[in-house]
């Protein structure tokens, strides 16, 4: 493999939940490890808990057994110094323009203003939101209100990012521009990012790692690594296999999902 | 579960406060429960107040005929307002902007119009209610969906078919709604006019045993209107429920 | 344009139908003045109605002050702690409901006439629907926010502060601007029934006294008194709510 240490280590997990109709098992002893730098996407049917395990791994869902290890320690809580997060909807603040969006963490942690505002602005640029600071979220399109989701999470530069279905609100073109435009950052800022995404394509254009994830209770059910440069070609014949590799392991765990 | 039993221990531990209250105070200032369910009792059967039902009833159409002509008046303007686009725009406003105003400002005038008889509460009440009723016409016809309308006349219903068919169902929520705000404000105009200068009603009956510090017939005649009040609501929610039903 | 133009025609023909009316005796003069006998009785009234109208604006606006800090306060609290909601919320919407003038006669009598029932009853108006209102908007709040700032690493504090605080200032607003005109009214009604001083007192002294041109002249200048200051709140709440387009 590689010697690159191992970031974020995720042993034995289970997560169980009480519903109406009895308790449910979320996640079902997940094991897996990410090394730093990695791009690792999450996929799976839907209900399989991909959602829940980000959650352990931001701090904000605690598992029954087993532990996540994230740089060398144990998670208890969100530790926005070490893990951020960024979700499908991108939940800004209405009230606050998009800089001041991009500045609350700062804010939390009680930086003075005036380098809140210059790192924060900084941030603009790589987001492509220069012109747009002063502006509300009304006023942005979807992709500009992911874009500052990010830069959000990104402004107290943790080494690891958790992506939960972020373009999974926006139309397909601004989708894949959204992805190329990740993988800039990505390389740029060098953060280790798990990603959850129902997309396959997604899936094999972004990441460096693929686990492919059982339907409910959850497990990891394969990982598979790719190695190839970016940008990608998804018309290789090396890529053309994969996704057929790819799509037979998740489709058998979409239909048990189904059923 | 849980959320129930905290609800009637809040309940209990009120009654109790007011309990323990009443009686370490001046008894003509406040009397605890136990001393309200005689006086209660007294008024039921007609000893502290023998003109409790003549009263009652009094009020009770006090409050039907201001409610009858809110209606009346409510829908008509309302839907004066609401079909005549250029109307209802300057008009509209206008309306909102006397909503602005705290309506007793009106009671003198209309007890100076009126007097103190029952026609000066009528008119309380009708102020009151008309409102509401008004709001919601206009409300409910401009969130009728135009394109159900244009779909119907394609179709080639004529304008009554379209009121009828299209149009009221769809705005028949909010103006049920309506017309249950304004009943709910016609008992309260009333009832504060009665309390305001009456000679007969309710109200004149609470004002009667407030100037005699007779506390406990006081309590006992507020319980009986409160149980007017909420009883109007009732009925006009069961309504509302009936409405409801017919729509779907 | 039109718009306004037809509002104009319509006070102007307002105005000159209840001039012909009255003069014409089709409605009684002593019941119902003419305009141009109201607008002298104006002034008349000048320095004794406005002493009046100061009077009962600072009842009322210390009533709205009590009113706005004690239902923002309540409706937060209550709104923000699930199980103090659901057991509280029958009995908040119980009170809201009941016609507050039925528990009048024995505020008076506890605490006399003047100012303090006043106040008093005026809070009283103006605080539920200002509760209320704030109590579903704290419900109300958007959960991802939440979830937002708490893996920013938000305290509980932060949270209040920083994200729910901003996020029902639109209910806020809205509860103020309701609140102004129920605490004007409660104060104006505790003025008729037992007062001594203010516009109640003074509107209640005309109309006893069958002085019509006077009583309408006073109910004209405490509604425009209103209408103003819904309109100032209005303009404020347009400033403060730019974020929402």
């Amino acid at each position: 493999m590689s010697a690159r240490p191992e970031l974020i280590v995720i042993e034995g997990v289970t997560k169980r939940y009480l519903t109406s109709s009895g308790p449910v098992e979320a996640l079902q002893d997940v094991s897996l490890s990410v090394e730093e730098g990695a791009f690792c996407t999450l996929i799976g049917p839907s209900g399989c808990g991909k959602s829940t395990l980000l959650g352990m791994l931001g701090g904000l869902v605690t598992p029954d057994q087993g532990r996540l290890v994230v740089d060398g320690r144990p998670l208890t809580g969100p530790d926005p110094g070490r893990v951020a997060i960024v979700f499908q909807e991108a939940g800004l603040f209405p009230w606050r323009t998009a800089l001041q969006n991009v500045e609350f963490g700062l804010e939390l942690q009680g930086l003075p203003a005036e380098r809140r505002r210059r790192t924060a602005t900084e941030l603009l640029g790589p987001l492509g939101l220069s012109g747009f600071a002063e502006k509300y979220p009304r006023e942005l399109s979807g992709g500009m209100k992911q874009r500052v989701a990010i830069g959000r999470a990104l402004a107290l530069d943790a080494k690891i990012l958790l992506m939960d279905e972020p373009f999974g609100a926006l139309d397909e073109q601004t989708r894949v521009l959204m992805g190329e435009w990740l993988l800039d950052i990505w390389r740029r800022t060098r953060k280790t990012v798990i990603f959850v995404t129902h997309s396959l394509h997604e899936a094999l254009f972004l990441s460096t790692r693929v686990a492919v994830m059982t339907a409910r209770p959850g497990r990891i059910k394969a990982a598979l690594d790719l190695t190839m440069e970016y940008p990608r070609s998804m018309e290789s014949s090396e890529m053309v296999a994969l996704r057929a590799k790819l799509w037979s392991e998740i489709r058998e765990e979409s239909l048990r999902a189904m059923r | 579960m849980k959320v129930v039993a905290l609800r009637l221990a809040l309940l209990a531990l009120l009654l109790a406060a007011w309990e323990i209250a009443g009686r370490t105070m001046n008894p003509l200032l406040g009397v605890p429960p136990t001393a309200v369910l005689p006086a209660l009792r007294d008024l039921l059967l007609l000893r502290s107040y023998p003109d409790l039902p003549a009263s009652l009833v009094l009020s009770v159409r006090e409050i039907a005929t201001a409610y009858a002509l809110a209606v009346a008046a409510g829908l008509g303007c309302g839907f004066m307002l609401g079909m005549h686009r250029l109307v209802g725009r300057a008009w509209g406003p206008m309306l909102a902007a006397l909503y602005a105003v705290p309506a007793v400002v009106w009671y003198p005038s209309l007890m100076l119009f009126f007097g103190l008889d029952a026609a000066s509460k009528i008119a309380f009440g009708f102020l009151l209610g008309f409102f509401p009723i008004a709001l919601a016409v206009l409300a409910g016809i401009r969130q009728v969906n135009p394109q159900l309308v244009v779909v119907a006349r394609a179709y080639g219903a004529g304008t009554v078919t379209v009121f009828r068919r299209v149009m009221l169902p769809a705005m028949l929520f909010t103006l049920v709604g309506g017309l249950r705000t304004g009943l709910a404000l016609c008992v309260i105009g009333v009832i504060v006019g009665e309390i305001l200068g009456s000679k007969a009603g309710m109200g004149a009956l609470i004002n009667h045993a407030y100037g005699l510090l007779r506390t406990g017939d006081y309590v006992a005649l507020v319980l009986v209107t409160l149980t007017l009040v909420v009883g109007s609501d009732v009925l006009a929610s069961l309504l509302e429920h009936r409405a409801r039903r017919w729509t779907e | 344009m039109r718009i306004r133009i037809l509002q104009l025609v319509t006070v102007v023909a307002g105005l000159a139908a209840w001039e012909l009316a009255a003069r014409s005796a089709w409605v009684d003069p002593l019941f119902v003045p003419a305009p141009s006998a109201v607008a002298p009785a104006l002034l008349r009234i000048g320095g004794d109605a406005l002493a009046g109208l100061a009077d009962t604006l600072g009842k009322t606006a210390l009533a709205y002050v009590l009113s706005v800090v004690l239902g923002v306060s309540a409706g937060i609290a209550v709104g923000s702690v699930r199980l103090l909601r659901d057991v509280l919320s029958p009995y908040v919407i119980a009170l809201y409901g009941i016609p507050k003038i039925l528990v009048l006669p024995w505020i008076v009598l506890l605490l006399g006439y003047g100012t303090t029932p006043a106040v008093f009853y005026g809070t009283l108006h103006g605080f539920f629907p200002i509760m209320v209102l704030v109590m579903g908007a704290v419900r109300d709040v958007d959960r991802t926010l939440v979830t937002v700032a708490r893996s920013l690493g938000a305290t509980t504090w932060q949270l209040y502060w920083k994200v729910l605080l901003p996020a029902i200032v639109p209910s806020v607003l809205a509860g103020m601007r309701l609140g102004i005109v129920f605490c004007l009214l409660g104060v104006l009604v505790v003025e008729m029934f037992a007062g001594v001083r203010g516009m109640g007192h003074v509107l209640g002294s005309f109309a006893n006294g069958f002085q019509a041109p006077e009583l309408f002249a006073a109910t004209a200048l405490v509604s425009a008194a209103s209408i103003a200051i819904v309109l100032a709140l209005d303009h404020l709440n347009d400033r403060l709510s730019r974020w929402r387009g």
